[in-house]
């Protein structure tokens, strides 16, 4: 990934050889990616690099229509994304993108429920999580449980609002971060304003 | 002990491959997480092409899951919904006639209803849960501006997510309120002063009900238009867009202060 000074801005690109899937520019072999519709890309503008590497292998929960899953790919690409998503209908145009790239693995299922996928993932070094669900917590933990190898990395973004929509977001995020301390080696947290409100990510590192 | 794997089965330390590897993909679950990875194995047995053809396998299956999905999933909750209101008034029947066999005799008989009946009530609440997490899935932004029962409910009475994602907001917000609407609009035909229906169902909605009256007209205006929008992006694109309750939300905060 490549951080680029245009336009008076800071801008994100990925290096690919594949055509623009949601409308993002695409200058030379290099994809635009926009931190308004990526919160991972922007974890990364905010100056957080997390440890995703050309042959990673990585659970993605919640890929949707698979925004965020394309400059993944792009980046691992000597590596392997299994990509979960039980919402059919982005799950429609996501598909569309994995049957493009050859390190997708489209998986149609709730990732709430990874008994349904033991089968299938492999034991992983990285999960990232963008659900917005009440118990997304438990579900980043219970799949950590299932594929995550020993030292595996994670990052889980926590929207406020989908937690508790009345409390006060501070006291939520840290709620969730006591919550994940027993399981995971913290290592980075912070807000994703400007880009989104009300939105935190959390980097960690298992502990099992 | 036996471990499911998408292309194939050990069952104590012997390993079947499957058949039919579609079959397997969709089969491969098990209860507790597997104590080596799956992928070591598959290399064993597919060498270089394992991902190649995993690949294949996890798209054709999931196109096909996809399609069933789509099809089908409004039906259900609507189906879901009336069956909810069927189990309510039964229950509520069964219950009087509960009430009057206890009075009469307490047989071993009238016990055995006593139990059926409560598991009827409790099976209540498995079809609220079922309900809410099908309507994440089909229709999120309805669910997250409205809930999932109301926006169940609308649903409901439009018939399927396609004709409420067409339907004007106007309409939205009176779903429910047909019979106070008609006779409005027939008092007005007649030239007769009439008082037309603020809202329908969407009444449920705590941001509505705990308004004071002369506000309640308005945020339901409100309210009905961002549920058409939100049935329009769940029908035609199914993301979540946050920003839609997000204006739900200061709208009310805005009303209810004034």
């Amino acid at each position: 990934m490549f951080k680029v000074e245009m336009e008076g801005k800071t801008r994100l690109f990925t290096r690919s050889a594949y055509p623009s899937h949601y409308g993002e520019r695409k200058i030379g072999d290099y994809r635009e990616w926009l931190p308004s519709r990526s919160k991972l890309a922007s974890i990364i503008l905010k100056g957080y690099v997390p440890g995703i590497k050309r042959d990673t292998r990585l659970l993605y929960l919640g890929a949707a229509t698979g925004t965020t899953a394309s400059h993944v790919s792009d980046i691992v690409d000597g590596g392997v994304i299994y990509a979960v998503e039980y919402s059919a209908k982005p799950f429609q145009k996501f598909l569309r993108l994995a049957m493009e790239r050859k390190n997708i693995i489209p998986i149609f299922a709730d990732a709430g429920n990874p008994e349904r996928y033991s089968g299938i993932v492999e034991k992983v070094d990285f999960i990232y999580q963008d659900i917005a669900q009440r118990n997304q917590v438990g579900i980043f933990v219970r799949n950590f449980e299932f594929f995550g190898k020993s030292g595996a990395e994670g990052i889980i973004c926590v929207k406020a609002k989908s937690i508790d929509s009345t409390a006060d977001p501070d006291e939520i995020y840290r709620k969730v971060i006591e919550s994940l301390e027993s399981r995971f080696e913290i290592m980075e947290w912070n807000e994703l304003e400007p880009y989104h409100r009300d939105h935190i990510f959390i980097s960690v590192r298992w502990k099992g | 002990m036996e471990y499911r794997l998408w292309f194939g089965k050990f069952v104590n330390d012997r390993f079947e491959k499957a058949d039919d590897l579609r079959k397997s993909f969709s089969e491969s679950c098990n209860s507790a997480p597997l104590p080596f990875s799956v992928s070591d194995i598959g290399k064993e047995i597919f060498g270089d092409d394992y991902y190649r053809i995993l690949r294949r396998v996890a798209i054709e299956v999931a196109e096909e899951h996809v399609e069933r999905e789509l099809k089908r999933e409004d039906r259900y909750v609507i189906s879901l919904v009336r069956t909810l209101d069927e189990i309510a008034n039964t229950a509520n029947l069964l219950d009087e006639r509960l009430r009057e066999l206890k009075e009469i005799k307490n047989s071993q008989l009238v016990e055995m209803f006593e139990e059926k009946l409560i598991e009827l009530k409790s099976l209540r609440g498995d079809i609220e849960k079922e309900i809410e997490d099908v309507m994440r899935k089909i229709a999120p932004n309805l669910s997250e501006i409205v809930g999932e029962k109301i926006g169940a409910r609308l649903l409901e009475k439009a018939g399927s997510l396609e004709k409420l994602a067409n339907y004007p907001s106007s309409t939205i917000q009176v779903i429910g309120a047909e019979k106070s609407l008609f006779k409005a609009l027939s008092r007005i035909r007649k030239g007769k002063k009439a008082k037309v229906p603020k809202h329908g169902v969407i009444f449920q909605h705590p941001f509505i009900k705990t308004l004071p009256k002369k506000k309640r007209g308005k945020m339901a205006r409100f309210m009905a238009n961002k549920i058409a929008i939100a049935a329009k992006i769940d029908y035609f694109r199914g993301e979540l867009d946050e920003s839609l309750s997000e204006e739900v939300w200061r709208r009310y905060e805005q009303l209810s202060r004034s």
